[in-house]
């Protein structure tokens, strides 16, 4: 049987490659390996998907190379769910709702935060594409959310951003807001009075817990 | 418009001017964000007319009907995919009555949105389907030319394609491509050159490049591929890179010298010009003052 540490390299490799069988294989393998399904997460998964997002960045890795290395990491996290749910050691990180702004239909990195947030702990609940601002509060109500994150991907569509940001003030909810998508820079997230925002999924984790951080001082 | 016709006028010694943003010219009418364009060829065609008018006006030889966003995927994405023949037959009538024959009108066709796995579920097959039916609105409402643009992918500019041919009107074909670090790529990793090459083997008139990057840039695209490609090469760069700022975005283009970027590419051997994303008709005008029309030229 292969050791923990080719294990994780193998699953981090089935990510990296979009090999969404070879995920699935991997990850029942460090279960039953007895590996912690939290280091599976970040000694495999994470690891595999950083490398497909510095491929990206570096121009050698497409959107199609991007969105296999998603799925490949979505079937990893159905096989290591059950389990992580179980796991004594985890804590829910906090309640996120999430969803790519009216008129809007780019998926793949909102639902790439999605995974990864799931992965960190969060409960997600991933309301899809083309969501109307009024969808976002009546669901963050609903959830008493603690994050709601929007993504954009258009310069025509990044003002739903602020919409959002205006209706979830208005409606007085607590929820902290995270905006994110191919045009959205950190000045932006300022201007509209966001909470926060990423460049991408990875340092959304980090971005959400911060904000989560803030929720405990207060 | 027969397919000789339109050949014939791009044989002229000059470049043939096409016409700049649609888009980002409703938005500054008031489009409120993330509304589908095409609904305003119902709602306030008097705005979406004024810009073709003043395109017309400005010199161009081609304006783009507002039928972009005009297939049933992307109608469907807004709830509104019961509207696609009174959308794309408004549009073309739209145009159609602005220009007042002193240009041509094309039917604008942009990509559905629609993915291929493992992005999406799309399939061939039902792009194609998608296309035939907007095209087909389109060729019946009176388009002079189809033009398919701003596509990302590949295989769906050619299933586009395909439908678009099969109305016998002549085809323009444009995709859209950023600067990577191994050269030009479209965000599906489909590079500049055979991308080009498959248009114009699929029976486009005449192939090139659209938005996503400023004039500059495509200039470097056209001298790197105008050689190579065996159809005319039509070039429509942004009006410099979007910037958001506290009113709204904004294009830092200024018209004189985007006009300079397309003297260039002309002279490389790009044959038809325009502008995308924040040109509006003073780009236009900055053209043609260069590249005046001839007496008794259409």
């Amino acid at each position: 049987m292969p050791k923990t540490c080719e294990t994780m390299a193998a699953l981090g490799r089935a990510v990296l490659e979009g090999d969404v069988a070879g995920a699935e294989r991997w990850s029942q393998l460090a279960l039953q390996l007895m590996i912690a399904p939290s280091q599976v997460i970040d000694n495999g998964l994470i690891p595999g998907l950083r490398h497909a997002g510095d491929l990206w960045e570096a121009g050698e890795y497409f959107l199609p190379e991007l969105a296999g290395a998603a799925q490949a990491m979505k079937a990893a996290m159905k096989v290591i769910e059950p389990v992580l749910a179980s796991d004594a050691q985890r804590i829910a990180a906090g309640r996120v709702v999430i969803g790519t702004v009216w008129g809007d239909i780019h998926d793949i990195g909102k639902s790439l935060v999605a995974v990864l947030l799931t992965a960190n702990g969060f409960v997600v609940k991933d309301e899809g594409v083309n969501v109307p601002v009024d969808q976002f509060i009546t669901r963050a109500r609903e959830l008493d959310a603690d994050i709601i994150c929007a993504s954009a991907l258009l310069t025509t569509t990044m003002a739903q951003q602020r919409e959002l940001v205006l209706a979830v003030r208005q409606a007085g909810l607590r929820s902290k807001i995270m905006v994110g998508g191919a045009p959205v820079t950190a000045d932006w997230a300022r201007e509209i009075g966001a909470d926060g925002q990423a460049d991408n999924a990875v340092a959304a984790v980090a971005v959400a817990h911060k904000l989560m951080g803030h929720h405990h001082e207060t | 418009m027969k397919l000789e016709q339109f050949t014939a006028l791009l044989d002229h010694n000059r470049p043939f001017v096409l016409d700049g943003a649609l888009g980002t010219m409703l938005i500054a009418q008031g489009l409120p964000s993330g509304y589908e364009p095409v609904r305003w060829n119902i709602e306030h065609p008097e705005r979406v007319s004024s810009v073709h008018a003043n395109y017309a006006a400005s010199g161009s030889e081609l304006v783009h009907a507002n039928t972009f966003g005009g297939n049933r995927a992307r109608l469907a994405a807004s709830g509104i995919a019961h509207l696609i023949g009174q959308v794309n037959a408004a549009g073309i009538a739209i145009a159609t009555s602005a220009v007042g024959g002193l240009c041509l009108v094309a039917g604008d066709i942009g990509p559905t949105g629609l993915l291929f796995p493992p992005a999406g579920t799309a399939t061939i097959e039902e792009l194609q389907d998608v296309f035939q039916e907007q095209t087909e609105i389109l060729a019946a409402s009176g388009a002079d030319v189809l033009s398919v643009e701003t596509m990302y992918d590949l295989r769906e500019a050619l299933a586009a394609i395909d439908a678009a041919r099969k109305t016998d009107l002549p085809v323009l074909a444009s995709m859209t491509f950023d600067v990577k670090r191994r050269g030009f790529f479209t965000m599906m990793g489909d590079s500049l050159l055979p991308s080009l090459l498959r248009l114009a083997d699929s029976g486009a008139v005449a192939v090139g490049m659209n938005c996503s990057v400023t004039s500059d840039v495509m200039v470097r695209m056209v001298e790197e591929v105008v050689r190579q490609v065996p159809v005319p090469l039509a070039v429509q760069p942004n009006a410099g890179q979007p910037r958001v700022t506290a009113t709204g975005i904004v294009y830092g283009a200024v018209a004189d010298s985007f006009a300079e970027d397309i003297r260039r590419m002309t002279e490389a051997g790009a044959r038809l010009v325009g502008g995308c994303c924040g040109s509006t008709p003073e780009f236009i005008q900055a053209i043609r003052v260069r590249f005046p029309k001839k007496d008794g030229a259409p």
